[in-house]
């Protein structure tokens, strides 16, 4: 049983993989070949970093599942959980406050000229509203809290797997993914959800504050705008969905590339370069399918 | 230049705002007086440009189709008309939106790369070699990376640039039946805007990498003080992208008006 399941998952990890190297390796030698400087050199980065694309989808998938099934049996170290999430989301306050209010004083100046030549002051409210709370808010929270919570958390997994630290777990008998991951992963989610909930609010502050400096609309206008029907109750929560996908994307990949590190210090550096990258593309590939999911 | 970039990353903000100055001011200083090793800006322009191109591609494209089917959505609750749905896109996108994602994407990919390279050549103490060589560090280690990304930030974005508009005519012609000639609207573009956006692109190509570059000559302490250096180089240059943008897009408003 044991057994067949590692099968199952080498096989979803490795198939694909597979499948896109043999493409790639089919192509024209031009494609493939290894001189990492030459002008030609663009084909064999894109299929590498295609085949590497799906390789990566799949061992986060499996990580996943892992995750899923440590906390289905409940098997998660509340301590550490409770020390991931003080680490993670109380920390990252000051990033998440300054970014809310600046972004909301960047919506308002973007907005300036179209409401300027309308004459359409009532309206300013809604324009930022909608981009803040569908777009913009849970978008670059995430994009900040990838950054400073994801690839953290992969420098340290990666410094651990790289001094042999899980391997020294394992010996133990204590479960890696049971006792580092899914409180990792369960802080991650977490943090991201509830700082999208705060940059929303002081976003929204922020707009209205520069709304009333550069445009002269008076604060209950622009409330007014907000709640005036044209926006609901349904753009909050399209947004905080997407912060959840964001948050399990940012997880994933900073877990993965952690515990995949091999190669001592340097390697420790390329794991938080690839998880941060990874994490920034999958953000948008994501966002965008959930925008024609969530219409 | 990055005034409020640590804002909230490190303590000790006027300290950390100072040194960032003072090292932007040795850079340019170094940039002017010549002499840089040959090959070398090359080399860092090929390491963050090239590298970055289909990065930052996909994100590009990804972001143009968003912004087009979101913005489409949003038209059609309030009027019915979409003939200036392009205008407003293209707009957006040339003023702000074009620079400041590509800058926020390479704050991650540049600004990491840059802050874990030098931070581990400085706590392998190969800064301190170069220093017993009687090298400047700064001229050739930051020097290269500064001209190389100030000369390929604009490339870059333009080239994405067009990567979003491309696949936003796309989206506009497909789901809402635009006519690309009607989404390719260039009539609410003006110079202003084309000024605004190119500002943003020097502004974030220069905090970028003296900011990472900062990250990385102040790590310490083995593996884990380069990853933390280069944490604080991403954090610290993302908000360092957003509030140059608050600053520029702001002041752009109040000297252009419209």
């Amino acid at each position: 049983m044991r057994e067949s399941k590692a099968i199952w998952s080498r096989i979803l990890y490795r198939t694909p993989r597979l499948a896109v190297r043999a493409l790639s390796c089919s192509l024209p030698a031009v494609a493939v070949r290894s001189e990492p400087d030459e002008a030609s050199l663009s084909l064999s980065v894109l299929f590498g970093s295609l085949s590497d694309m799906v390789a990566v989808v799949g061992a986060e998938g499996v990580l996943l599942s892992r995750i899923v099934r440590r906390s289905l049996g409940g098997q998660i170290d509340r301590a550490e959980l409770t020390r991931s999430l003080y680490r993670m989301g109380i920390r990252s306050l000051p990033i998440v406050t300054v970014t809310a209010l600046f972004v909301g004083g960047i919506m308002v100046i973007q907005a300036a000229p179209t409401v300027q030549r309308y004459g359409a002051q009532g309206l300013l409210g809604w324009a930022a509203g909608f981009g803040t709370l569908r777009e913009i808010a849970p978008l670059l929270t995430a994009l900040m809290i990838s950054g400073r919570v994801g690839a953290n958390n992969t420098a340290e997994l990666g410094t651990m797997a790289v001094t042999e630290q899980v391997d020294a777990l394992r010996a133990m008998a204590i479960d890696p993914i049971g006792y580092l991951v899914t409180p990792r992963f369960y802080g991650i989610v977490l943090t991201l959800f509830l700082s999208t909930i705060l940059a929303d609010l002081l976003a929204l502050i922020g707009a209205s504050i520069a709304g009333r400096a550069l445009l002269g609309v008076d604060p209950n206008v622009f409330y007014n705008g907000l709640t005036g029907g044209l926006l609901g109750v349904g753009d909050v929560v399209n947004g905080l969905i997407k912060s959840v996908v964001f948050g399990v994307a940012i997880a994933l990949s900073s877990c993965h590339y952690g515990l995949a590190t091999e190669g001592g210090a340097p390697g420790v550096g390329r794991a938080v370069n690839s998880a941060v990258v990874v994490s920034a593309a999958g953000i948008f590939i994501i966002d965008y399918l959930i925008s024609f999911a969530m219409p | 230049m990055s005034e409020g970039a640590k804002a909230a990353a490190e303590p000790g903000l006027g300290v950390t705002l100072s040194e960032l100055y003072r090292l932007l001011r040795l850079t340019v200083r170094c940039c002017f007086e010549g002499g840089l090793e040959r090959g070398s800006v090359l080399r860092q322009m090929y390491e963050i440009g090239n590298r970055s191109l289909v990065f930052l591609c996909i994100v590009m494209g990804f972001m143009g189709m968003i912004l087009t089917y979101q913005a489409g959505l949003q038209t059609q609750r309030v009027v019915p008309d979409l003939s200036q749905l392009g205008a407003t896109f293209l707009e957006l996108l040339v003023r702000d939106l074009a620079a400041s994602i590509c800058a926020l994407m390479l704050a991650t990919r540049v600004g990491a790369g840059i802050a874990a390279e030098i931070g581990s050549m400085v706590v392998t103490e190969q800064v301190d070699a170069l220093h017993m060589c009687g090298a400047d560090p700064i001229k050739h280690l930051v020097c290269p990376r500064f001209l190389a990304s100030l000369g390929m930030f604009t490339m870059l974005v333009v080239l994405a640039a067009c990567v979003a508009v491309a696949t936003g005519t796309w989206t506009a012609s497909a789901f809402f039946g635009l006519n690309p000639r009607t989404f390719l609207n260039l009539s609410l573009l003006s110079t202003a805007d084309v000024i605004v956006g190119l500002t943003k692109c020097i502004a974030y190509g220069a905090a970028i990498p003296i900011i990472s570059a900062h990250a990385g000559l102040t790590a310490f302490g083995g593996s884990e003080g380069v990853g933390s250096a280069t944490t604080r180089a991403v954090v610290g240059s993302s908000l360092a992208v957003i509030i140059l943008n608050f600053v520029i897009s702001g002041s752009g408003y109040l000297l252009f008006g419209s």
